[in-house]
């Protein structure tokens, strides 16, 4: 045994398009074996459906986030190429800033080498791990890769014990160029599309991991790699399993080609699903694969969030992805520097108010004179834990945002923008804050409802994306 | 303190003028409020001028103060520009008051300016809402016409407020600023076009926000010193009061008033020893539709909660018992930011010296103007009365 896992989360976006859509559009559709897919929203990229997953595991496992002490990030597509995200994930999710951090991409194997790290680290000296695969690949629009792309994530928590067991791995990789690549600079995956020599790629390395294997691997569920929702299939034989168990795990065919969050995925959806032995099949361009193998008594705790909301027509989903948009107005009026948004994290990310120590009243943002006393002192941070009740709304139509947000606006149309009075850690105090809408219609925003917190991308000037929290109904 | 006079005002037309520029609009208030002063004014009088503008587009966003009073020839005078958003000139009148019952200045220029239809789309859009609180009101994707829609939201949960009472604000200032020549959008709507217009920020509709404008305003305040020496019939400021408060609605303790009017309002009414039923007309800080209903409760027109049902009786027409509005409001005249408080001086000018043509109150005494910045961050009222009708 080289470790386990403790609780388990997984995200898809709400967006669903159809392969109907595409066809519509295109005349034809070249993800064969996906029926529909998911889609980021204009303000969700691996990071933010990291937070997602990542805060879903935690809660799961029920444990502590100041207890992890060890971070691994795994995306094909992180929204920057350059810059360690982990800083940020860890934040958003309440990491002690000691936490040993991993960045994994370059691949969409990336989430499998995630969970290598995690257990290596486990084996080392850290006492608890967290492995977050997030993923939403991208192509040329005529280009099968993008008619496959989904989007999704998946985090779990790995300790030393725990209900499902890893109780094996292999990997295995030899050199197969240009099956599927990015080359530096560019924003859209390639595949040169050459079938036998793309199947033979796929089918050596995975059987090379799974026959590395010391255990002679039975599973009732296998997560295979899965680019489109066939090539798992092809390569039954060489992982030594049947159809019917990659089927059992499959999540291809509803929420399309995950990348480095495939296999995550598939195995959160058996794990979820009560399946016993559970083999996973990472595969990565290049070419190499990871096989590991789990073993539970079924009664994993999971919090998943994979189910669908609002179908795209084709020119939604283009103008969500920002295929058509534009981007943002140049020009310059108002303006938030990056050092003053920094400064503003805690409150961004983590929802920290301010108790005042003369009366108690909470204060967001905590600084300047209390808003109840007038008191100017020093506020003792307090955690906000996220939910409240609008007190005020209004949808913001087309042309009525302020230009930060024109892009967002432009790729997914009006949005809610309200005041609501969030709660304190003990409810019985409150405190008014600002928010924009999202996961849902405009209209789903009304004076009165109850809300949840999450984390979005905000806005992104001067090429610095800009995260923090948004507000969507209640779940 | 000594007395402080409005002897006379004056504003260029409010609209989009592509020949115009800042200096010229100014030039045009300023001479248009020189030749309003009954017995003449000229440049060499003026001791002291304050000048607002938000500065829109960054055209001058230092020194705009000199950079039109020099225009106009008001030769080395000090020259303060004043910054409060939507409320800059009427802070510049304030200020101007100030300084003449200071005894500082016996002749003080009070004017604004605003130029905002010459830029390209993107450029308007960064300057659209700049006075709303930044770092999180506004990035919580809210401009102006989103927050007074929140304070909507609140006003018709809370009190059962109506679009269509918010569309009559749109059709009384209409009404009004179809009588008014200055007027940007001097033309009538009827109840179902204001009801009818496309949604902007729900629940207000493009009926129920002003536009944008380029214009300019000036007003000259004088001593009762040297009073004397510009009209026979002075009108005196009688009260002046100003508020602030936090930038960001969602720090104030209400949505459904604007804390910093009524502490305004409280102020002017004490110092002018009247209340609003001894009013006789009002300007109001009406932006958006809303913030006119806002305004009668927070004036104390009507009670709290009830400026829905005080609309639609009528009363705030032309020829009801309180006319507001009657220059058209920000919504019919025009809002050229920096220029609009002034602005409000020109109508409680011409209606207090019998000047206001169609639109003219019978017989007023008592008027007041009511001009806010931002969602409420900032508000100043004035009160204005003829001293000649009241001493008689």
């Amino acid at each position: 045994m080289t470790g386990a896992i403790s609780g388990v989360g997984a995200y898809a976006p709400r967006f669903r398009i159809s392969a109907d859509a595409f066809e519509d559009a295109w005349g034809q559709f070249q993800a064969a074996g996906v029926t529909e897919k998911a889609v980021a929203g204009a303000d969700e990229d691996a990071l933010t459906m990291a937070y997602e997953a990542a805060t879903r595991a935690l809660e799961a496992a029920a444990v502590d986030p100041a207890t992890v002490d060890w971070l691994g990030f795994a995306s094909s597509r992180p929204p920057v190429a350059e810059e360690d995200l982990t800083a940020r994930l860890g934040e958003m999710v309440g990491l002690d800033e000691a936490a040993s951090r991993q960045v994994f991409t370059g691949s969409t194997r990336a989430g499998t080498r995630a969970i290598w790290a995690g257990l290596d680290a486990l084996e080392a000296d850290a006492t608890t791990g967290l492995v977050v695969a997030a993923d939403a690949p991208k192509g040329d629009p005529d280009h099968g890769v993008d008619h496959a792309a989904g989007a999704g994530a998946a985090a779990f928590v790995l300790e030393g014990d725990g209900p499902a067991e890893i109780v094996d791995r292999a990997e295995y990789a030899t050199p197969y160029p240009g099956t599927r690549f990015r080359s530096t600079g560019a924003d859209e995956t390639q595949a040169l599309g050459v079938t036998q020599y793309d199947r033979q790629a796929f089918s050596e390395t995975i059987g090379g991991a799974v026959s590395g294997l010391e255990l002679e691997a039975d599973p009732e569920a296998a997560a295979i790699q899965a680019p489109d929702g066939k090539l798992p299939y092809r390569g039954a034989g060489a992982a030594g399993v049947g159809t019917d168990e990659i089927q059992a795990a499959a999540t291809v065919h509803e929420l399309g080609d995950l990348g480095a969050a495939s296999v995550p995925v598939s195995l959160a959806s058996a794990l979820a699903d009560g399946y016993e032995s559970i083999l996973g099949v990472a595969y990565g361009s290049g070419a190499g694969a990871d096989a590991l193998v789990l073993e539970t008594d079924g009664d994993v705790p999971v919090e998943s969030a994979l189910e669908g909301g609002e179908s795209l027509s084709y020119a939604e989903y283009l103008r969500q992805r920002g295929v058509v948009t534009t981007g943002p107005p140049s020009g310059g009026g108002a303006y938030v520097s990056v050092p003053s948004w920094q400064r503003s994290i805690p409150q961004r990310y983590r929802l920290e108010a301010g108790r005042c120590p003369e009366c108690g009243a909470l204060s967001f943002p905590p600084e300047g004179a209390c808003g109840d006393c007038g008191t100017l002192a020093e506020y003792e941070p307090v955690e906000l834990p996220g939910e409240g009740t609008i007190e005020a709304v209004t949808t913001i139509g087309q042309g009525g945002a302020p230009p930060e947000f024109s892009e967002q606006q432009a790729r997914s149309g009006d949005y809610a923008a309200a005041i609501v009075d969030l709660e304190g850690p003990d409810g019985s105090e409150t405190v008014s804050v600002p928010a924009m809408g999202t996961d849902a219609a405009p209209d789903a925003f009304g004076v009165g409802d109850r809300i949840e917190t999450t984390i979005r991308r905000i806005y992104t000037q001067e090429g610095v994306t800009r995260y923090g929290f948004k507000i969507r109904p209640a779940e | 303190m000594r007395d402080a006079y409005l002897v006379g005002a004056g504003q260029s037309d409010y609209g989009a003028f592509p020949d115009e520029s800042y200096r010229s609009l100014f030039r045009t208030a300023f001479d248009a409020a020189t030749d309003s002063v009954p017995n003449g004014i000229g440049p060499a009088d003026i001791d002291e001028a304050f000048v607002g503008t938000l500065g829109v587009g960054g055209r001058q966003l230092g020194l705009p103060g000199p950079a039109v009073t020099e225009h106009v020839g008001l030769d080395g005078v000090p020259c303060t520009r004043v910054e409060n958003a939507c409320a800059a000139s009427g802070f510049a009148t304030r200020q101007a008051v100030q300084a003449v019952k200071s005894g500082m200045a016996d002749v003080a220029l009070a004017g604004g300016f605003e130029v905002m239809s010459d830029m390209s789309s993107d450029a308007t859009k960064y300057w659209l809402g700049v006075s709303g609180e930044t770092e999180w009101e506004r990035l919580s994707g809210t401009t102006f016409s989103g927050v007074y829609a929140q304070m909507a939201s609140a006003h018709m949960e809370a009190y059962g407020t109506t679009r269509e009472q918010l569309s009559r604000v749109a059709v009384k200032n209409h009404a009004n600023g179809a009588k008014n020549p200055h007027a940007q959008l001097g033309f009538e709507c009827s109840l179902e076009d204001a009801m009818g217009a496309p949604v902007v920020a729900d629940p207000l509709n493009l009926y129920h926000c002003c536009p944008t404008s380029d214009g300019a305003a000036c007003a000259l305040i004088v001593s009762e010193d040297v009073v004397e020496e510009y009209t026979e019939d002075p009108i005196r400021v009688a009260g002046v009061g100003a508020g602030s408060d936090t930038v960001g609605l969602f720090q104030r303790d209400s949505y459904t008033g604007v804390p910093a009017s009524q502490r305004a309002a409280e102020t002017a009414y004490e110092m002018a020893g009247v209340g609003p039923e001894d009013l006789d007309f009002a300007e109001v800080h009406d932006c958006f539709a809303i913030a006119e209903l806002l305004a009668y409760e927070d004036l104390g027109f009507c009670e709290t909660g009830d400026a829905g049902e005080f609309i639609e009786s009528g009363a705030t027409e032309l020829g009801g018992e309180l006319p507001v509005n009657t220059s058209g409001g920000l919504k019919s005249k025009g809002h050229p930011i920096g220029a609009t408080g002034a602005g409000q001086m020109v109508e409680a000018y011409k209606q207090l010296s019998g000047n206001a043509g169609d639109r003219q109150v019978e017989d007023p005494v008592r008027g007041l103007t009511h001009n806010v910045g931002g969602s409420g961050g900032a508000s100043v009222i004035h009160i204005f009365e003829k001293e000649t009708e009241v001493s008689a």
